[in-house]
């Protein structure tokens, strides 16, 4: 499997990937939708992880984004913070909605639920 | 008794609501690298103690980003500090350069994630006045809010602080699709009593897209909380 990580915060986002990989998780990352799409359209992701906010274009605009180039991919949101109403309207749309901080084995685990594994 | 709420308080409720989510959100996402962080020294921890190679470059690096988020949080939480402390005393004297810096910094999630970019000009000479400081910074960030509204394509606000004959006035420059009557309309009930409690006034100067906030050198501390 393949991941795409997308999250503003460089230095969370490259950390967690480096930490997925140790794992044997193949993830790779970028810091924009901008980047995101650009990935997205050389590369096949099973799943996105993505922070719902962002400069520009949110994750949950990118979501919609990312499904008509890739119908079925599985998301996982993460935020450091919203309100009730975000986590209402994102739990509906992605397999799994996230705080930060994360636990990676509880990330781990929910990646492989997201994917059926 | 009216159950109504107090515009005025609810206006300052607001700002101070959506300053605490916005300061939480930054902390939780310093937090976040730090755990990671964290996180990666206890994983190479345990492949050293298998007998593998650890990249130590890289932990140098990691202790860098991890002193760099202790830095960015506690600037979070001084920033936060000033805010709540903003309510002491409702006549300080305030050097509008540091003021607007601190706005910046308190805004700076939400006009980001909104794409824009806000700046001021910070003047080699303090531009004190003595007022509210908490009705000063909600207001600041009221004419924000609505600065982002009539922006031209570069989504870009500066802010100017300058002496006048009368007092000081900060100049919120970038807005070319400023109109009178947009001015006119963003003046709603909260706006016109923190005005008033600040003894100021707004301009509108539409060719130059400029809102011009007028306050005293004083703010009649008696007659303005009254």
């Amino acid at each position: 499997m393949r991941l795409l990580l997308v999250d503003d915060e460089e230095e969370f986002v490259a950390t967690l990937a480096e930490r997925l990989s140790l794992r044997n998780i193949a993830a790779d990352w970028v810091t924009s939708a901008e980047k995101a799409e650009k990935m997205i359209a050389t590369k096949h992701y099973d799943l996105v992880l993505l922070d719902v906010k962002m400069p520009q274009v949110g994750g949950r605009e990118l979501k919609k984004i990312i499904e008509k180039k890739l119908p079925g991919i599985k998301t996982i949101y993460l935020t450091g913070h919203g309100s009730e109403e975000d986590y209402q309207a994102g739990s509906a749309e992605a397999e799994y909605y996230l705080m930060k901080p994360i636990n990676i084995n509880d990330l781990i685990a929910k990646i492989n639920d997201a994917l059926g594994k | 008794m009216s159950d109504r709420i107090d515009p005025l308080g609810e206006a300052g409720l607001a700002f101070y609501s959506k300053v605490s989510a916005s300061i939480s959100h930054e902390i939780k996402n310093s937090l976040a690298v730090l755990n990671e962080s964290a996180g990666y020294l206890e994983d190479v921890t345990l492949m050293a103690k298998k007998g593998m190679n650890v990249n130590m470059e890289r932990l140098e690096s990691l202790a860098g980003t991890m002193l760099k988020q202790v830095q960015r949080s506690n600037a979070i939480v001084n920033n936060m500090n000033r805010l709540a402390h903003s309510l002491d005393d409702p006549a300080s004297q305030i050097d509008l350069n540091p003021l607007l810096e601190l706005m910046i910094s308190l805004s700076e999630r939400t006009t980001v994630t909104r794409g824009f970019k806000v700046s001021a000009a910070s003047s080699d000479a303090a531009v004190t006045i003595t007022t509210h400081p908490f009705f000063l910074e909600n207001l600041i960030w009221l004419i924000l809010d609505f600065a982002m509204t009539v922006t031209g394509d570069a989504k870009t606000i500066a802010m100017l602080p300058l002496k006048t004959e009368s007092g000081v006035a900060i100049n919120f420059t970038g807005l070319e699709k400023l109109t009178k009557r947009a001015l006119y309309d963003f003046q709603t009930e909260p706006v016109r009593r923190i005005l008033s409690i600040l003894n100021g006034t707004l301009q509108a100067d539409e060719d130059k897209g400029i809102i011009t906030l007028n306050l005293p050198e004083k703010t009649n501390k008696q007659g303005g909380l009254s």
